[in-house]
């Protein structure tokens, strides 16, 4: 381990590294490990897919991994940096500047543009006003929706939705996509659309990937799987 | 530095209200109400302080007078229950006499007053108040007639107890429907006497005395009316406003000698116009005061709403923050959103003050103050920020995970 961190070997860095992750909720007077000692490592340019079943950890992983939750205990470093010490301002800055979500359910903002959900993330950021729909739009016709820039939401299918969001998520140029069941809420020709947007943008332009999802099918879709059950990785 | 800016959250705030418009103009309808009526009524209380302190103008601020009775309290206000409040003391011609003597360089009035019965030669109309003074009065007290109108009595009629009258604006055309009363007789209590003059119209004052019913005639005339020689009041010009005060000093001396302290008051212009805009601006911040609540009563509005519009918006604030956003600038966000509510319902309820103003002042003294719109206006701002500080809060600390997982 120390030998891939070394500054020697910068290409090898991990953009991610969970380090002895414990996450424990108290109920009353139990308590139990949601994470139980989870360590892994994501690498530049990695389409990784995290899975298992309901229950398993997955979404308190993804919440942590999505610097939303911090762990009870144990270490988080982001391109070889410590950020489990991070109070909310702080993590709230580092995930405008790193990360890059898409929701199951979308999470655009009704009534409002494609290019302007798009440009949401900018908001938060020190891009300058001029840009920032300049940069929207670069990303709308990434994804392809060049065309539907003025639509809202609701004008719209559930698969333009889900682009719109991938180019929200990619706005920021983020070193790391997590897509949190990315498929879940579209009909399997729009779904296996998204995956191919993942792949190219994986292939062609070396984006990180982390697709956490129940499914087992589409986590073999992912480069590599992680799977979780019970708190604990049972394979990476 | 901030991030967003303040431009950008300002943006943002406004075009969240403009995607609910209906609902926008129903939240900010409870400061818009607040706000008008306000504006209204301090316009009314400045409108009438205006037209009262005009009013006082046109009598001149150099005449001092001598009323019975103890009309103002020691506060400065009127009395209205202290010892001396009724007593109807009269003054007599020694008094004038006496006052004529001590002090020099002032023209003394003396007016009495009676309510008699006057007839044209078709009307009839009872308990017509004569006023009876010298020829000094009507110049006094402004109600010459304009040029074309007749005049006033003069001294040698006065002196002579000439049978003249002067009428007002409302009992001349009461008294002669077609044509003018100039000229003509009029029968006042069995004796015959002359129009001379016609006063223009000066209005009522708002249930106080109608100068446009009264008429006006030599003071000898009205003595013999009532069958004494008692004067009711008096009225004292001075050369110049400054000799004011030293003039009261002196009367009260002379009237001491004869009578108590509380049966007669000698007071100025500025007094009673004192008293009366103290009244006025007590009954426009009472008044005032009374719409203000409904300001409060449109803040809790905001409120309310801001609460569901928070709870409705619980997965746009969650991924605002996933996406970046900092509990303080969702914080300022959603305070930007209810301050633009309020000051939205600020800025519609003073133009519609101020329409309404323009409108009431069509027949009634009304005038829109600057103080009255920038007081409105910051308060509607800060009932914003009062009410919109426990929705914006709840909105900042909200846990993303929770928020986005909000069904």
């Amino acid at each position: 381990m120390t030998k891939l961190l070394s500054k020697n070997a910068k290409n090898r860095t991990p953009v991610l590294e969970l380090k002895n992750i414990v996450k424990t909720y108290t109920l009353g007077t139990t308590t139990f490990n949601a994470l139980d000692s989870v360590s892994f490592a994501i690498y530049p340019g990695e389409f990784v897919s995290i899975t298992g079943p309901s229950g398993s950890g997955k979404s308190t992983l993804m919440h942590i991994i999505g610097l939303l939750d911090n762990p009870t205990s144990g270490q988080i470093l982001l391109e070889g940096q410590d950020i489990s010490h991070f109070k909310e301002e702080a993590l709230a800055k580092t995930r405008n500047i790193t990360l890059g979500f898409v929701f199951q359910q979308f999470n655009l903002l009704a009534k409002t543009s494609a290019t302007e959900n798009v440009a949401l993330p900018l908001l938060y950021s020190d891009v300058p006003k001029n840009d920032r729909n300049k940069l929207a739009l670069e990303m709308l016709t990434k994804v392809g929706l060049a065309d539907k820039a003025p639509n809202t939401p609701a004008q719209l299918s559930g698969g333009q939705q889900q682009r719109v969001a991938i180019a929200r998520a990619l706005v920021n140029n983020p070193i790391i996509i997590l897509a949190d069941e990315p498929t879940g809420n579209l009909d399997s020709k729009s779904g296996a659309e998204i995956i191919k947007l993942f792949h190219h943008l994986h292939e062609d332009e070396g984006r990180t990937i982390v697709l956490v999802t129940h499914d087992m099918d589409l986590a073999k879709q992912a480069q590599r799987i992680i799977i979780i059950r019970d708190g604990k990785i049972s394979s990476k | 530095m901030l991030k967003p800016s303040l431009n950008d959250l300002i943006n943002s705030s406004f075009k969240s209200i403009l995607k609910n418009k209906g609902r926008t103009a129903l939240t900010s309808l409870g400061i818009i109400i607040g706000v008008t009526s306000v504006i209204l009524l301090t316009s009314i209380g400045n409108g009438l302080q205006i037209y009262i302190n005009q009013q006082f103008e046109s009598l001149g601020s150099n005449t001092v007078f001598v009323a019975p009775g103890k009309i103002f309290n020691d506060k400065g206000g009127f009395n209205n229950n202290e010892s001396g409040r009724f007593i109807s003391t009269s003054f007599t011609q020694d008094d004038v006499t006496a006052l004529k003597r001590s002090i020099k360089n002032t023209t003394i009035v003396p007016v009495t007053i009676s309510q008699v019965e006057v007839k044209s030669n078709k009307i009839t109309k009872n308990d017509v108040t004569i006023v009876g003074s010298t020829y000094q009065y009507a110049a006094s007290a402004n109600y010459l007639p304009s040029s074309g109108n007749g005049r006033t009595f003069n001294k040698e009629e006065e002196d002579k107890k000439a049978n003249v009258i002067v009428l007002g604006h409302t009992l001349a055309k009461d008294l002669f429907p077609s044509g003018s009363a100039l000229g003509k007789k009029v029968i006042v209590k069995g004796k015959t006497m002359k129009v001379i003059g016609v006063l223009d119209k000066k209005g009522g004052s708002f249930g106080g005395p109608d100068v446009d019913q009264y008429g006006f005639a030599p003071i000898g005339i009205i003595f013999d009316f009532v069958g004494n020689q008692k004067i009711n009041q008096m009225l004292i010009k001075t050369q110049d406003k400054t000799d004011v005060p030293q003039t009261k000093i002196d009367i009260t001396k002379v009237l001491l000698k004869k009578y108590d302290k509380d049966a007669f008051t000698v007071f100025d212009s500025s007094q009673l116009l004192s008293s009366i805009n103290a009244i006025i601006g007590t009954l426009t911040i009472a008044l005032s005061g009374i719409a203000a609540i409904s300001l409060v009563v449109g803040g809790i509005g905001i409120m309310n709403i801001m609460l569901v519009t928070v709870t409705e918006r619980t997965r746009e604030i969650g991924l605002r923050k996933a996406i970046g956003a900092y509990p303080r600038a969702i914080l300022i966000q959603f305070l930007i959103e209810a301050i633009i509510l309020s000051s939205i319902g600020g800025v519609v309820g003073i133009l519609l003050g101020a329409l309404g103003t323009w409108g009431i002042s069509q027949f009634f003294p009304a005038q829109i103050t600057v103080g009255s719109i920038s007081i409105a206006f910051g308060v509607s701002f800060a009932v914003g920020v009062i009410f919109g500080v426990a929705p914006a809060r709840k909105a900042s600390m909200l846990s993303p995970i929770e928020a986005l997982r909000y069904e």
